[in-house]
């Protein structure tokens, strides 16, 4: 008989969170139903207007429409803010692939990037339901929405790019670089669009914090895409990471 | 890195690697001299400019000339550059990929810095001595009918720090892209989103310095301190980035 050879390194995928993962689903479905029963039956609009008729809110009589639009705020927001933490991970995966090279962190990243587009795109469709029926136009360059169209045509040229290099280590190698820029760039983007004063438009702003209720509602929506983003994920890693140990082990038994 | 080879050679009993400094000046003198003698990029961005000089003047043939005109002048001014600027990037580093110069200037014992910065400033330069042709130009045809303010001339200000910075990010990104299949559009799809921010303060000081007045006095310094921020923490971090990229 031949000497056993020493087993191939095999990309790894199941750890502990993807025992995690499904609950975090589960938990992550009940939380965004609930919230969204909380939108509409619990919270009041906003600073205690009833829906039946206009209101004066600030300085500008509000209808009902408006104030029903407004409930949009819920989802709108945890969305966007899920885009960004998976942004800022996989900026983090990046530099940790930079770092070590190692492959898996490489995985880590782009999944990490793809939710991140997802999310920026549900963040974008939200988004511009809100446009149309609080300012009355599909779009205007106001500095969170021209912020959100540069981060989605960045991440969509991250993905590009991948496709676009052959040699799998300098795809990751590049891939990770740009997320790292990505990162860097989006605050200043919107730092720039929004300390700029612009002479067209005037920066929409409408004064007035959130009450109790509403912080309620909005933290049991975050906290519910949180918790699917994360299982979304995990799941997709899996996917890549299993995909990967298929190809190795396919490498390992032609050699043989 | 530069300091591990310059022992290596030491211990070698080899003169050790000349300095940063000394190593930059050659790198920067290598590029300037292969352009001005074949001009083959110089000549391709200046035509490419014109061109985009007449484009713009369809788009605008049926707008009346009119003082307003100012207002819209800057932003087209940096349509121009933005756009002859990509396709200089796109050029600096097919060259040097053609020529296998790349993989000569990785054997030997340079800096990565020292190539980023030596590329960033002849991508610069050129940029430069493009928009001392192209701006004139694009005034004679778009802007000279209208009286800008008295601020006009400070207009040089936001043109120099925007081309910095299209010069560092640029450099970075195109030695990314200069791997990649269909390199041009690729350096497009990263570049305008990335350049965006800096776009968008020197596009706001240029019109502030056109229109002067109340608008130069609510924009201008705003505009100008955003897009020398942004200068300084990009190329700070293309520079960090530059040795991953042009090492794999």
């Amino acid at each position: 008989m031949a000497k056993e050879k020493k087993p191939p390194v095999l990309p790894e995928a199941g750890q502990w969170p993807d025992k995690v993962a499904p609950v975090a689903l589960v938990a992550g479905a009940v939380l965004t139903t609930i919230g969204f029963l909380l939108t509409f039956l619990w919270v009041p609009p906003v600073v205690g207007a009833s829906v039946n008729g206009a209101a004066l809110i600030g300085d500008s009589m509000v209808t009902q429409q408006l104030l029903l639009s407004q409930k949009i705020f819920y989802f709108h927001m945890p969305v966007a803010l899920v885009s960004f933490i998976a942004l800022v991970f996989a900026a983090y995966y990046g530099i940790r692939f930079l770092a070590t090279r190692n492959a898996r962190f490489d995985a880590c990243s782009k999944v990490a990037m793809e939710i991140s587009l997802l999310f920026i795109i549900m963040t974008m469709i939200t988004g511009e339901m809100w446009t149309r029926f609080e300012w009355g136009v599909w779009w205007t360059w106001e500095p969170r929405l021209t912020t959100y169209l540069i981060l989605m045509l960045i991440v969509i040229a991250y993905f590009i790019l991948r496709n676009a290099v052959d040699e799998p280590e300098r795809c990751s190698v590049y891939a990770a670089v740009v997320s790292i820029v990505a990162l860097i760039d989006v605050p200043i983007c919107f730092m720039i669009t929004r300390l700029i004063p612009s002479s067209v438009h005037p920066v929409v702003l409408r004064e007035g914090g959130m009450t109790a209720d509403m912080g309620i509602c909005l933290a049991v929506v975050l906290v519910g895409m949180l918790a699917v983003g994360f299982a979304l994920y995990r799941a997709r890693f899996g996917q890549v990471r299993l995909g990967q140990r298929v190809e190795a082990l396919k490498d390992a038994l032609e050699e043989n | 890195m530069a300091k591990d080879y310059a022992k290596a050679t030491a211990v070698a009993g080899r003169p050790a690697a000349p300095s940063a400094l000394r190593q930059f000046s050659v790198l920067l003198r290598k590029d300037l001299t292969q352009e001005f003698r074949t001009k083959e990029m110089l000549v391709s961005m200046v035509v490419y400019a014109v061109l985009v000089i007449i484009v713009l003047g369809v788009a605008l043939s049926f707008a009346k000339p009119s003082q307003e005109y100012l207002e819209v002048c800057g932003g087209l001014l940096w349509v121009l550059i933005v756009f002859t600027s990509l396709l200089g990037l796109n050029k600096s580093f097919s060259r040097e990929k053609e020529n296998g110069c790349l993989e000569g200037l990785l054997l030997a014992p340079v800096d990565r810095g020292a190539i980023f910065l030596a590329k960033a400033v002849s991508n610069l330069i050129f940029i430069l001595l493009v928009e001392v042709l192209a701006v004139p130009l694009f005034w004679f045809f778009f802007a000279s009918f209208a009286t800008p303010a008295e601020t006009a001339w400070l207009s040089v200000v936001p043109l120099l720090v925007g081309s910095v910075g299209i010069a560092g990010v640029g450099t970075l990104l195109s030695t990314i892209t200069v791997n990649t299949r269909g390199k041009d559009v690729m350096l497009a799809l990263l570049f305008v989103p990335v350049v965006f921010p800096l776009l968008y303060a020197c596009v706001s000081a240029t019109t502030a310095t056109l229109l002067g007045g109340e608008v130069f006095a609510a924009t201008w310094t705003v505009s100008l301190v955003l897009a020398a921020g942004y200068d300084v923490i990009m190329i700070l971090a293309a520079w960090v980035l530059y040795d991953f990229v042009v090492t794999a």
